[in-house]
């Protein structure tokens, strides 16, 4: 995987200036390269060499650290004899650094710089020494943006690899939740790493998340997205076959039910495989509110995702086939409505559905300050004055409006984008055979789920093939009380698939027991 | 590649098929109520159109009236709808009808073809209520009803008003009528319209914009069909014993009188809150004789006779009062039919239910049989509450004086 170092090799020179000079020549005289050199007190006669990329590196630590130490030093006299010996005094009794490593080629040199370590190089030694001094400016750990929960932890994940991971073992802290870092992208060397619990993840899929990390050769990877696009199962679909989030708890309950995370340096996105259609149904809150609140909720949420697709083709089919189907006095409203409407009902819904694509495409695009300029815009021009000039039917902005909102209920945005895509074919199938159409759409569309599988498992688990196992229903449309999930939620070969033992209900607390 | 080729092809068939049989809201006339007349040889099919701009709070336009009426004439029922396209711009569109108003000739001409196309076609349903009209038609569609937009869904809500309520009536549908003269006895009721008042009719909307309109669409008798003919009127007492005898009261008020003989003022009245009518035949040396058990349950709505009414005697003697009342309405009703020799109310099948073997030889002559059928007639009443006073207002007064 690490392509660089592991080609041909230069190994550095015994001259100090020399490994200078070629350092700074494979940088190319970049100017935020930094190189302090200096002689020790301690050893006069052997020049030292600290070299650093700024910005990328906690000056502070070099300074108190690094620094001050060599600057200062005491050394035993035969440290001061020639050879490697004094990067090894220096080591052991010097740097004052956790992680410190001995290197001995040129490109290991780089490589380390680059990642933000600092490499202590001296005369004589044909070997560095690097410390890690890593920092520099980052934005800190701060509420979520895209994933909000009332009731749970407010922390999301950041740009930093090191410091997302750090939020994951804050929660599962077990020696068993195993961390795997491998660097990917031939110039942006990102560090990708791989999470899960031992004990409890299947390890084909283990296995199988390496293969396809491995087989990944692309020049950069700026963000989870590309990784996905290469390991997700199916390409041609419109469902998100890996689950993201920006939520360290959510990658928690993840790795507990057995699934795999995957973390992008500089992304604050991680990824978390195999996944099930309705994984994508349940929001971290689920399991934070009383299971009766957050049952509702899903099956809220579940509604609304159909209605986010099939709504306006409905309206569609019922307006303009069968409308015999509804009440009386519906249908005479709406036929109200669309005396004097220029266009068809479907063209109208498209028109309405594209618009509505346009304003809320423009709304995340926009310059910040100019928002409420957008909303007014949408709400006001187009929603009320495009009724009142005539051009689309009143119930046709109802229609649009809710179905938009119900989109915003998904508590994952693919998820949610994918709806986005889908009414359009439904639509135009409602418009051109009613309901017919409609009823041939999700005929395909269940054909198409039922034939995905993410890392092997199938993604309409549990629902076809049905469930292996008894109980796994307990998390899927409604949630059950804690005490009765035992199992853990997925139709894997997991090695621990029990979440809990059974039969834990707690007993009726019938009177409040007097001291 | 060659998957997408295939894939857009399909597609384009998609587009190409077109929309089908897709037919926007404006296109189409939808139709709250049908009237059907006969004149000279022709049926005369009057439509009542509904205008949904009037209606919509939107463009409330009230000075125009929410519905147009006009009429086509054809030798058959589709023959006149089909040349409705050559007076009206949309489509006409029968599935949101609410009533149908057969005119009073027109029922004695025979309804057995209107039947028919409701049973052949689909965008006629046949949970549409049926009404005979003592004029034409079309002057039925033609009257405006207040605190209603659509005249048509105001008559259908009349009866289902009347039918909750008092249950002289009784709403008729399609699929009703239909089970009614394809059954045992081939005899339906059907309630009957009249506009009553004066002879101006309420066909602008402008008259409504006044406190009290000078004419109204009222019900008005039970049409008697017999085979698919109307053979005779009841009026709405007779209609209220027939629907006892039927088992279709499902709530009315009854009022009767203080003295036994039923001579006096019927100053007091009875809410019947749940009725109930078992039929029990019997063939006696070659007659029939149909038991007729009704009971009911009330609450005393107005009490004006003398007596304690905290007494259980005295309860017990308002409950026979009301008893002889409910018979002699059962009775007057019973005397109508018979008159009319319609069996509308179902003896026929009563009897075919417990005596199979003898109503195969009976229904041969059923309307003679019928006719001369004795009916004994037992009510039972339960008075369940007199209500939130006890002795009556001229009582208590007197008690204090």
């Amino acid at each position: 995987m690490n392509k660089q170092t592991a080609g041909a090799l230069t190994p550095l020179s015994p001259s100090l200036q020399a490994n200078v000079k070629a350092i700074q020549s494979r940088f190319g005289g970049s100017t935020d390269l930094v190189i302090r050199m200096f002689r020790s007190d301690a050893a006069p006669e052997r020049e030292i060499a600290i070299l650093y990329v700024d910005g990328i590196v906690d000056t502070g630590t070099i300074n108190e650290s690094v620094m001050e130490p060599l600057m200062s030093m005491r050394l035993p006299p035969h440290a001061l004899v020639k050879g490697s010996k004094l990067l090894e005094a220096l080591r052991s009794c010097v740097v004052s650094i956790g992680s410190v490593q001995d290197i001995h080629a040129l490109e290991q040199a780089l490589q380390y710089m680059t990642d933000g370590l600092c490499i202590i190089l001296a005369d004589g030694c044909p070997a560095a020494l690097t410390a890690d001094v890593n920092g520099g400016d980052q934005r800190n750990v701060s509420i979520p943006q895209t994933q909000t929960v009332i009731r749970g932890p407010q922390h999301a994940f950041v740009e930093n690899l090191r410091t997302n991971i750090s939020l994951v073992r804050r929660i599962i802290r077990s020696s068993d939740l195993h961390v795997q870092v491998h660097k990917l992208g031939q110039q942006t060397h990102t560090n990708v790493a791989v999470l899960y619990v031992n004990g409890i993840v299947d390890e084909g899929i283990v296995k199988e998340v390496y293969r396809r990390l491995a087989a990944i050769d692309l020049d950069g990877v700026l963000e989870s997205g590309y990784i996905e696009e290469f390991i997700q199962d199916e390409t041609f679909t419109l469902f998100p076959t890996l689950l993201n989030t920006e939520r360290p708890d959510t990658v928690a309950a993840a790795l507990l039910e057995g699934r795999v995370a995957v973390m992008v340096d500089g992304s604050p996105i991680a990824l978390m495989a195999p996944t099930t259609f309705f994984s994508f149904f349940q929001s971290p809150e689920d399991y934070y509110q009383r299971f009766d609140i957050a049952s509702f909720v899903r099956i809220i949420r579940y509604a609304a995702y159909v209605v986010s697709i099939v709504l306006p083709a409905v309206y569609i089919a019922v307006t303009t086939f069968h409308q015999e189907m509804l009440p009386t006095t519906l249908l005479i409203s709406l036929a109200a409505q669309r005396e004097g409407i220029p266009f068809p009902g479907l063209a109208e819904a498209l028109l309405m559905e594209l618009t509505f694509e346009v304003l809320r495409e423009a709304g995340l695009r926009m310059p910040r300050a100019i928002g409420p300029a957008i909303s007014i815009v949408g709400a006001l021009v187009l929603g009320q004055s495009a009724v009142q000039a005539g051009i689309v039917s009143a119930g046709m902005v109802i229609v649009v409006s809710f179905t938009a909102i119900s989109n915003f209920v998904m508590p994952e945005f693919n998820m949610a984008a994918t709806s986005r895509i889908i009414r359009f074919l439904f639509t135009i199938m409602a418009g051109v055979f009613g309901f017919f159409g409609i009823f041939i759409s999700v005929l395909f569309m269940l054909i198409h789920l039922v034939s995905l599988r993410s890392f092997g498992v199938p993604y309409m688990s549990p629902i076809a093939p049905g469930p292996a196992k008894q109980g796994l229903w307990r998390d899927a449309f409604i949630r059950l009380p804690w005490w009765a999930i035992v199992l853990r939620p997925m139709d894997l070969n997991l090695r621990n698939p029990k979440r809990q033992a059974n039969g834990k209900r707690p007993p009726a607390q019938r009177h409040s027991s007097k001291p | 590649m060659k998957k997408w080729r295939l894939l857009l092809a399909l597609l384009a068939c998609l587009l190409t098929a077109g929309c089908w049989n897709r037919v926007e809201l404006n296109d189409i006339a939808v139709i709250s109520a049908t009237g059907i007349d006969w004149k000279e040889g022709n049926w005369v099919l009057s439509y009542q159109v509904v205008i949904p701009q009037a209606i919509s709070s939107q463009s409330a336009a009230s000075s125009s009236a929410a519905v147009n009426v006009f009429s086509t004439k054809g030798q058959s029922f589709r023959s006149a709808v089909s040349k409705a396209s050559q007076e009206t711009s949309r489509r006409l569109y029968f599935s949101h009808t609410q009533i149908v108003i057969i005119g009073q000739e027109a029922a004695r001409k025979g309804i057995g073809s209107l039947l028919d196309t409701y049973l052949r076609n689909h965008d006629s349903r046949e949970t549409v209520s049926v009404y005979l009209s003592k004029g034409s038609a079309r002057k039925m569609l033609e009257q405006l009803i207040p605190l209603e937009k659509i005249p048509g869904a105001a008559i259908q809500r009349m009866i289902t008003n009347e039918e909750m309520n008092s249950s002289a009536f009784r709403q008729m549908t399609i699929h009703q009528v239909l089970m009614d003269l394809l059954g045992t006895t081939h005899a339906t009721g059907i309630p009957g319209l009249v506009v009553s008042g004066t002879n101006e009719s309420v066909d602008r909307a402008g008259q409504l914009t006044r406190t009290s309109t000078p004419s109204k669409v009222k019900l008005y008798d039970l049409g008697l069909i017999k085979g698919d003919k109307l053979v005779g009127w009841l009026n709405n007492e007779e209609s209220q014993g027939a629907m006892w005898l039927a088992d279709h009261v499902k709530k009315t008020t009854v009022p009767f009188a203080c003295d036994e003989n039923r001579s006096g003022q019927k100053n007091s009245s009875i809410r019947i809150t749940h009725a109930k009518t078992k039929l029990r035949p019997e063939l006696l040396n070659g007659n029939w004789i149909m038991h007729v058990e009704a009971g009911a349950d009330g609450t005393l709505m107005e009490y004006n006779c003398e007596g304690d009414l905290s007494k259980p005697k005295q309860v017990a003697k308002i409950e026979r009062l009301i008893e002889g009342e409910i018979t002699a309405i059962v009775e007057n009703g019973w005397k109508a039919l018979r008159k009319n020799g319609a069996d509308v109310i179902g003896f026929g099948s009563v009897i075919r239910q417990k005596y199979p073997k003898q109503w195969s030889k009976a229904s041969d002559n059923w309307t003679e049989l019928f006719a001369g059928t004795e009916v004994k007639v037992k009510v039972n009443v339960r008075l369940n509450s007199t209500g939130m006073s006890g002795s009556g207002f001229k009582q208590e007064q007197e008690k204090d004086g």
